[in-house]
């Protein structure tokens, strides 16, 4: 018999009527599911039937005979424009993940002039609502020739990414003890060694996390890409947004391409989908 | 070799880089606005002009029938919060009865938020399709209504079918900022209380509840943020349509700005939109930051 306390958790029994509880949250979690997978299914399902079947038949049934048409015809459309969004995605991330950890060591770790002034303005900028700075930015990006570029979009999602990612790698960045940096100081290394050297390395999931809800937010934004591109430089966002429009009977086709457009984003979620929700959970920390 | 001491001196330098970016690109675009919305600035002219021009544009605003449908959507559009709320409390409350698939669960009603607005609104217009959609195929296997409903394409509908698939897509982020609210509670302050014979439903309310304040007014503010700007989803589904029926002010100013070319009238909208940001949004983030 040791001495030691051995603390158990507090247990119940549980009668006859808990189970039966238990029971029918089973039942509530199962039909809440369904519930929230059915536009899935139904687009699913309709992806992979022809056109006339997608309109005739019960959009919740099974297609007869799988059919990739929808598929094969939605790629050849959206294409290019999946490549554009590659490209702006890879860029507007990295970029503004760059800027906001940056900016979230130097405003977390440090002293400086306007260090106050500049978080308040940074904070805020995460809730401006982007209708109030569009006219002047059409008229910045027309004049810099970046107008429905790809280089012009990433730009911008730099800009307005930034506060957001700031925001995001405060929190993770105020985990890091000050001793470990002021030790490393005092072993004398400047605040830009100690960034590389010790704060990057050991916050690689608060990178990775931000990175994962920025590509994301990236890939998934309709705004400016319709508003500062959509002729010569098309994100597929806006493309699946005119093939919707052109083909506004062909649903199948409309459903294949929805999941083109998905499909980054899904594989994200499936095999990252930790970081995400981590994302996710900064992100409200951020907006309260 | 001046450069490098002055550089050593002054560490953080650098950051005057994001910092030029974010006050050109955020604040001195904002009052760039401002005078846009002042200015004479001829409608339907790509050609801009920045002489003073008066506030008509501001009484055009207030006289035009299409601004206060825009602003009467806008803020129906805050139904999502109080719907949002209380079906994302009930997910995480069924979250945390320690279920076994949980965490898949947790995973599945989030999916939908993970999604492009461009997505889910073709999706749910599609859902929403008086024919071939789900919906009234589901209403009519059920046999609730043999006609099925007209949802999105009728006037008095669009409104309310909007707001039914935002709860969609938005309360399983809800239920996710709860759930996390619920499990920042100590678990022995939970242990101590059911030793002192206290059941479920009282530690909820007298420990777990208490302690979602936070997860409450960071949803709130996420959910009135995307009320506000509520842009892709309903430009994707309806394009404000049918006729103006589920005009937002964005999906206004877009149209005003960018299909009309009316940049004066479009800024004045967006400034009445970011003012609405300022009433709503900044006493809520004041509340919840004061009491940190």
């Amino acid at each position: 018999m040791s001495t030691a306390v051995n603390v158990k958790p507090v247990k119940e029994k549980v009668p006859v009527h808990l189970r039966v509880l238990r029971v029918v949250y089973y039942l509530i979690m199962i039909c809440t599911v369904l519930l929230y997978l059915l536009p899935f299914w139904g687009t699913v399902t309709t992806s992979f039937k022809t056109a006339e079947e997608a309109l005739t038949t019960n959009p919740l049934s099974f297609p007869e005979e799988i059919s990739f048409d929808a598929y094969v015809d939605s790629f050849e459309e959206l294409k290019e424009s999946l490549i554009t969004s590659v490209i702006i995605t890879v860029g507007g991330a990295l970029g503004s993940v760059a800027l906001g950890s940056v900016c979230a060591y130097g405003l977390s770790k440090y002293r400086f002039k306007f260090d106050g002034l500049f978080f308040l303005l940074l904070s805020a900028a995460i809730y401006l609502p982007y209708q109030a700075i569009l006219v002047p930015l059409l008229k910045t990006i027309s004049n810099l020739g970046l107008y429905d570029t790809r280089r012009g979009l990433i730009l911008i999602h730099i800009v307005y990414g930034m506060p957001m990612c700031t925001s995001m790698f405060r929190g993770f960045y105020s985990d890091i003890p000050d001793a470990l940096i002021k030790q490393a100081m005092i072993d004398g290394n400047g605040p830009w060694q100690i960034y590389r050297k010790i704060v990057l390395p050991n916050t690689t999931i608060a990178t990775v996390t931000v990175l994962v809800f920025q590509f994301t937010s990236v890939w998934n934004e309709m705004l400016f890409a319709l508003t500062m591109g959509g002729f010569d430089c098309m994100p597929a966002t806006i493309a699946l947004n005119q093939m919707v429009g052109a083909l506004s009977a062909e649903f199948n086709m409309q459903m294949a391409g929805s999941i083109w457009l998905t499909l980054p984003v899904l594989l994200l979620y499936m095999f990252l989908g930790k970081y995400l929700i981590r994302g996710y959970m900064a992100g409200a920390v951020t907006a309260s | 070799m001046a450069i490098k001491k002055f550089f050593n001196r002054h560490p953080m330098l650098p950051l005057i880089i994001p910092a030029a970016l974010l006050i050109y690109f955020v604040y001195v675009a904002l009052g760039w606005n401002l005078w846009v919305s002042v200015s004479d600035w001829e409608a339907y002219s790509l050609e801009a002009s920045y002489g003073f021009g008066g506030f008509k544009w501001y009484a055009q605003m207030f006289k035009d029938p299409q601004f206060w449908i825009s602003l009467k959507n806008t803020l129906l559009l805050f139904l999502i919060i109080p719907l949002c709320l209380l079906i994302g409390l009930l997910l995480a409350l069924l979250m945390d009865q320690g279920l076994k698939g949980t965490s898949l669960f947790r995973n599945l009603i989030l999916l939908p938020f993970a999604l492009s607005y461009v997505v889910t609104g073709t999706v749910w217009a599609w859902m929403y399709n008086p024919s071939s959609g789900i919906i009234n195929s589901i209403l009519k296997m059920m046999g609730i209504s043999t006609q099925g409903l007209l949802w999105i394409s009728s006037q008095e509908m669009v409104m309310p079918s909007i707001i039914i698939a935002l709860v969609w897509q938005f309360s399983g982020y809800v239920a996710l900022i709860f759930y996390a609210g619920i499990k920042s509670v100590p678990q022995n302050v939970i242990n101590a209380a059911k030793l002192d014979g206290a059941y479920s439903p009282r530690i909820y309310r007298k420990l777990v509840l208490p302690a979602l304040k936070g997860s409450m007014s960071s949803a709130i503010t996420i959910l009135a943020m995307y009320a506000l700007r509520s842009f892709d989803f309903i430009w994707q589904m309806t394009q404000g349509g049918p006729g103006t029926a589920s005009h937002t002010l964005p999906v206004l100013m877009y149209r005003e700005t960018f299909e009309k070319n009316n940049f004066a009238y479009g800024a004045a909208i967006a400034n009445f939109l970011l003012v609405l940001v300022l009433v709503l949004i900044l006493p809520i983030t004041y509340y919840s930051n004061r009491k940190k």
